[in-house]
Formats: structure tokens, C-alpha cells, sequence
């Protein structure tokens, strides 16, 4: 995982217009000002690249953490109306061409958030079937969307270029006061986030069992749901709903480290999510320049295949573990809305994919990367 | 039964008046004034030229939607397929965009549009009998690969719409679904489509039926249950393809209407199909008429010409909070 960050991120700092070699990355960073490559990496690579890593870790460490606690792997901020309700909040006074302060932003993009979702779980009625939430979450998403649309359709045609890009999640032009912008809202998260991962990993076992253990399943629920929107409300207010990172992220933490817990899932998802946003940077960037497409396309695009495989692959596993090691187990750890319905292929051995997790030493999840040592990507135009 | 088809005969007629009667541009009396065969030109040419066509191709995109819904749930025995989540409707505007994108279609050729959009419908469909398998499995999931699905369509076309922004204004507005400006060239395509698919997929209602009741009960009638489903999902990509042509991806017209069709008229398709498209219609063209009486509205409340409501936004959130009812109403059976 290191070696492709890097990659990553090597790449989004060295390549486009002008290329500045790996070589010379560094000495561009110490010039600064003084040279063109100096100003392009500074001012606009590097502050796309942390952006990247920031969004990334924040939509991946929401995705898990809406996974663990509705206990479904499909549960992600697309399609419980929280992206759509952010990226309304944020796209309503863009058309309306209502003035407000940048500070305002994120407050709206949170107001929305929390509406998107907090309609979907009252509609589902919190914890009923996951398939039921997430239908019910589609609908939502859906209206919203409608909403959105005819917001755009009043727009301007110039305007409409905008946010339709912004729409999609995108990360061009932007700059280091988008960076600070987020980070008041990390110091809330981060520390929730500590301590609601233990309840996480209590609510796996099931809301009996949980609430046997103390927990409280509706609350801790809620809270769970009102974190993630502190998570992604400012990333989505910055830099529009980048889809499906909270969806393919955490399905890659678990099947890198299947054996862990929800504890120990949590920073390895932020991880996985910074990778993949940094990844699809690169094409969006790239692949059709000078026409830059948006992020979230990409993420999309690549994103929800790979995510369907993973948990295809790691459901059928898990249904083997299940059947030998008992119905408890299935009960349980697969939170899967296919739990009830054992697919056919069940009689397939677990893949021999042990040995990738155990290559990743737990140790390494320190590694979560630091922005400031990172790198970033941005042409200049 | 007879009753039934009269009275919403009837309302569909009264949602047609009302569709021509609302709008702005010409109040209700010179409308009168027209179809009594008065009126100046401005006016007979917004009567004859605009209303009636677009009237006409709300009316013939919301039958074709219901429809194909109908067929899908009956065919798939999934209360939860529609156009729009399994796949057809974004596969269909994927198909239509990159088209026009290409060159190959432009909005002055509607043929080839449509011939695109059926061709991007089917590889919408054929995706996610791809990823669901063969089974089918149970409702809800294949409902949640349908939008799934419909999310990497969907990243696909904006993508297409980036790289090709020329036609961005007016293709956003045919993403949420649209009657703005639909002329008689629109209702010419629409009509024979819609005639020959319908036709079609009423001579298939008998094997629809039976198909409802499951698959090991149709095959004990004699019915070469692949072959039946199979042709059944053509007529559906194909109405929906023709349906998305016309108007766009109205949104969750296809998903509710059939719920509302088998409320009203009970599992018999070959009562059900006509009774699906009545009431598509209705709804469509009643959407439109309150769409056009709201923008309308608006317009006079805000002061502001250029606010058009368009008819998908409405019909989406209508459907939106309809799904919610079926959702909640039906846990244990549906879910």
C-alpha cells in the first residue's frame, strides 16, 4: 500500500504540464517561488495532494464507520442520501447566487448532510433490514438529486459547467485555503472517531448483544450517522462528493487484514481511502488532458466494480468459515443482506488470500500519511 | 373492470386538457378561442405547433415507461425492478449521449437516438444479469446491484459529458427528464415505437401472467419459460429505450406505476398492461401540466422568466416519497 501511495503520489507531483523529474521534485519544493516548476508544485500540486489524502481518509474512515454501525456492506454515504444532501447544501446558493462567507460553506454542506441521512433513517425506521435502509436511502438520494437537478436547470450555462464538475467531485484549482479550511472540522472528527470505535466493534455482534453489553444500539447508531457527516460534510463542501470512496475503502481495509476488527479496520480504511483518491487523481488529471475529468467519475468508474468483487469474494469465504465453524458465526459476521440466502458456489475453498493480509504488519498502519510530508498535483492553466 | 378503464380514461382526458390549458404564453380562453378555430398565428402556432405535440409525447413516454416497468417486475417477479434500477434507463441515457457525442446522432436525427439508446439500454440490462447471475436471487439485492449498476453508468456519462460539453445546458435538463419543446417530429418517432413494442408485449401478457406465478409453474402450463422471459425483457429495454429518447430519464415512473396498476386492476396482465400505460400516462401528463401550473407560479411569484420546472423533478420526488410507502408498507413480503 506504501508503494503505491508513493507512486501516487510521485506521479501526481511529477507529471503534467510542466514535468518536473522525481529527481528534481525536491529542489522545486525548496526553491519555492523563485522558479515556475517551484510555484506550480507548491502552490498547486501540493496542495491537490494533500487535499486528495485528507478527502480520501475522511470519506473512507465515514464509510467504515456507516458500515460497521448499520452492520451492512453496502452502506455507504451514496446511497444514504448524505453526499446528495451535502452537495445540495453546497450547490443551492451557487445557483442562487446568494453571497456568503467561505466559512459558511461547510455549515450548509453539514446542514444537508444530516438532513439527507437523517431522512433515510427515519424513513427506514433505524435498524430494519439493510436492504430496506438502503432502498429507502436510494429514494432519498434520488429526490434530492432531483432537487439538484432543477437547481442546475435554472442555472447559467457557465455556471452549470461549474457545478456540474463540482457535482462529480473534483479536485482541480484548488488551494491551500481549501486545506486549512478543513481542518478545524478534523480536530472534531478525529477524536469521535476514537472513541466510537470500540462501540463499533460491539455493534457487530448485533444489537441484542450489543445492548447486552451496554451499548445502546439506537444511540450509538445515531451518533455513528452523525459523525460521518462531520467526515464528509467539509470534504463534500470543498470538494464536491468524490462517489463510492466510502464504499470501495473499507472493503479493502477488510480484505487486506480479514481477521482484525472493526478497531483496527478504522485507520486502515482512512488509509485506503486517501490511496484511492491520490490513484484516481492521476487519470483524472491525465487521462484526457487538457480536458480534466473529475475524480469522482474515476472513483465511481473503478470503484463500485472492484468494491462488488471484493465483497463478492470475501462473502463466499466467509460463508465457508461459517458453515464449518458454526451458524453462530454466519449470524454474526456476515452482515451481508445475503446472509439468509446461501449462494450456491459456498462449497468454494477460502481463497488463498490469507497470505496477502498477513504480509501487512499491523504496525504499518501508522503510516496513515501525514499531509504535510506528501506531496501534490496541479497544472497550471 | 370496465368502470375502472372509463373513469381513468377520463382522468387521463381531463389531465390532456389541463396540460393544454396550462402553461405560459396564452391564457385559458384564447386556447378556447383556438380550438374553435380563431385565435392569431402566435397563438394557433403554440397550440398546434407546441402543446398538442408535447402533450401528446408525455403521454405516449409515460404509457411506454409504465409499461416496461410492468413487464420487468412480472418478468423478473421483482416488485423492485424498474427501468431505472436494473440498469435500462442509465444504460439507455449512456447510450444516447455518447451518440451524440460521437457524432453518430444528433438531436435533429431522433432515429439514430433512439437505435442508441436502445443499444446502451440492453448493455445496461445485460450488466447486471451479468453481476446478479443467472438466479436472479432475491429482490432487494438485485435492486441494490440495479443501482449500483446505474452508478458506474452513470459515471460514464458524465464523463462522456465533460469531455464533450458543447450540449451540457440541454442535455442536464434531459437528464432529469424533460417535455420542454418536444415538437411533432418527437411524436412522430415515439408513436410507431411505442405502437409496434406495445402491441408486442400485449401479445406476451398471457405468458407474462403465468411468469408471475413462477417459474416452475409456468413451465408445468407448457411455456418455454426462458424464451418468454427473454422476449419480455426485449419489449422492456426496447419501450424504455424509445420512452428515454423522447423525454429523457424520468425518474421512478417506471418503478411505481406498476405498483399502482396492479392496486387498481389485480395480477391479470392482460387487463394490467393497458391499465399500467392509462395510468403512466396519467401520471406523466398530469407531472407536466402541474409542472408547467407550478413554473408558471413561480414565475410571477419570483419575477424571473427563465425558471422552468421540469417534469422528471417532480415526477422524482412524487416517486421518491411513493417509494418510501411501498418500502415501509410491505417489510416482511418485499423485504
Amino acid at each position: 500500500m506504501i508503494a503505491v501511495l508513493t507512486v501516487a503520489s510521485v506521479c501526481a507531483l511529477c507529471l503534467g504540464t510542466p514535468y518536473v523529474p522525481p529527481h528534481r521534485l525536491v529542489g522545486a519544493v525548496l526553491d519555492g517561488d523563485t522558479t515556475l516548476a517551484g510555484v506550480v508544485v507548491n502552490e498547486l500540486r501540493v496542495p491537490r495532494l494533500v487535499l486528495a489524502l485528507i478527502a480520501g481518509a475522511c470519506l473512507g474512515a465515514a464509510g467504515l464507520v456507516l458500515q460497521e454501525a448499520l452492520r451492512n456492506p453496502l452502506a455507504v454515504p451514496e446511497m444514504l442520501g448524505v453526499s446528495s444532501g451535502a452537495a445540495l447544501g453546497v450547490a443551492a446558493p451557487l445557483v442562487l447566487t446568494l453571497s456568503l462567507p467561505a466559512a459558511v460553506q461547510p455549515l450548509l454542506a453539514l446542514g444537508g448532510a444530516a438532513l439527507g441521512g437523517g431522512l433515510t433513517l427515519l424513513a427506514a425506521g433505524l435498524g430494519r433490514s439493510p436492504s430496506a435502509v438502503l432502498l429507502t436511502g436510494a429514494a432519498v438520494a434520488a429526490a434530492l438529486q432531483a432537487a439538484l437537478l432543477v437547481l442546475m436547470v435554472m442555472a447559467d450555462q457557465l455556471d452549470l459547467q461549474l457545478i456540474y464538475r463540482y457535482l462529480l467531485g473534483s479536485l482541480s484549482a484548488r488551494t491551500w485555503e481549501d486545506v486549512t479550511g478543513l481542518w478545524p472540522w478534523l480536530l472534531v472528527a478525529a477524536p469521535a472517531l476514537v472513541l466510537c470505535a470500540p462501540v463499533l466493534s460491539v455493534m457487530r455482534l448485533g444489537d441484542e448483544d450489543a445492548e447486552a453489553l451496554g451499548v445502546r444500539a439506537q444511540r450509538a447508531r445515531l451518533v455513528a450517522l452523525a459523525i460521518a457527516v462531520v467526515l464528509i460534510a467539509p470534504v463534500t463542501a470543498v470538494c464536491g462528493p468524490v462517489a463510492w470512496v466510502g464504499f470501495l475503502a473499507p472493503h479493502l481495509a477488510r480484505w487486506f487484514n480479514s481477521s482484525a476488527g472493526a478497531v483496527r479496520w478504522l485507520p486502515w480504511s482512512a488509509a485506503w481511502g486517501a490511496v484511492v483518491v491520490t490513484v484516481a487523481d492521476v487519470p483524472a488529471r491525465l487521462a484526457l488532458a487538457p480536458v480534466e475529468t473529475p475524480a469522482g467519475a474515476w472513483t465511481a468508474l473503478l470503484g463500485v466494480p472492484a468494491g462488488i468483487a471484493l465483497m463478492r469474494s470475501r462473502r463466499r469465504d466467509r460463508m465457508t468459515e461459517g458453515s464449518r465453524t458454526g451458524t453462530a458465526a454466519v449470524r454474526t459476521l456476515v452482515p451481508g443482506p445475503r446472509t439468509d440466502t446461501p449462494r450456491p458456489d459456498v462449497e468454494a475453498p477460502p481463497a488463498g488470500r490469507r497470505g496477502n493480509g498477513s504480509q501487512e504488519e499491523p504496525g504499518a498502519r501508522g503510516t496513515v500519511p501525514l499531509p504535510g510530508e506528501t506531496t501534490g498535483t496541479e497544472d497550471p492553466r | 373492470m370496465r368502470w375502472r378503464f372509463v373513469a381513468l380514461s377520463a382522468l387521463a382526458v381531463g389531465c390532456a386538457g389541463l396540460e393544454l390549458v396550462a402553461g405560459r404564453g396564452m391564457s385559458p380562453g384564447a386556447v378556447w378561442d383556438v380550438l374553435g378555430g380563431g385565435g392569431d398565428a402566435t397563438e394557433r402556432h403554440i397550440f398546434l405547433q407546441l402543446r398538442l405535440p408535447r402533450m401528446l409525447v408525455a403521454l405516449g413516454a409515460g404509457a411506454c415507461l409504465a409499461m416496461a416497468g410492468l413487464i420487468l417486475q412480472s418478468a423478473l417477479r421483482n416488485p423492485l425492478a424498474g427501468p431505472e434500477v436494473t440498469g435500462v434507463t442509465p444504460g439507455a441515457v449512456l447510450g444516447a449521449v455518447t451518440a451524440t457525442a460521437l457524432g453518430l446522432a444528433g438531436w435533429e436525427s431522433p432515429l439514430a437516438v433512439v437505435l442508441a439508446a436502445c443499444a446502451g439500454g440492453c448493455a445496461g440490462a445485460l450488466l447486471l444479469w451479468l453481476l446478479v447471475g443467472r438466479g436472479g436471487g432475491d429482490p432487494a439485492q438485485t435492486a441494490v446491484h440495479g443501482v449500483l449498476v446505474s452508478a458506474v453508468l452513470g459515471g460514464l456519462t458524465a464523463m462522456v459529458l465533460l469531455v464533450e460539453p458543447g450540449e451540457l445546458g440541454s442535455v442536464v435538463q434531459w437528464l432529469v427528464g424533460t417535455t420542454e419543446g418536444r415538437v411533432w417530429e418527437h411524436w412522430h418517432l415515439l408513436w410507431p415505437w411505442a405502437l409496434v413494442w406495445g402491441v408486442a408485449s400485449w401479445l406476451l401478457t398471457g405468458p407474462l401472467t403465468l411468469l408471475r406465478c413462477g417459474d416452475d409453474i409456468a413451465m408445468s402450463a407448457g411455456l418455454s419459460v426462458r424464451r418468454a422471459r427473454t422476449l419480455a425483457l426485449m419489449c422492456a429495454v426496447a419501450l424504455t429505450a424509445g420512452a428515454v429518447a423522447a423525454v429523457g430519464a424520468l425518474g421512478f415512473v417506471g418503478l411505481l406505476v406498476p405498483h399502482l396498476a396492479m392496486a387498481v386492476f389485480g395480477a391479470d396482465m392482460r387487463v394490467g398492461l393497458p391499465g399500467a400505460a392509462l395510468l403512466g400516462a396519467i401520471v406523466v401528463c398530469g407531472a407536466d401540466a402541474a409542472a408547467q401550473l407550478s413554473s408558471r407560479l413561480l414565475a410571477a411569484t419570483l419575477d424571473s422568466g427563465r425558471l422552468t420546472l421540469p417534469v422528471g423533478a417532480l415526477t422524482a420526488c412524487l416517486g421518491a416519497a411513493l417509494l418510501l410507502v411501498v418500502v415501509r408498507r410491505t417489510p416482511s413480503r418485499t423485504f
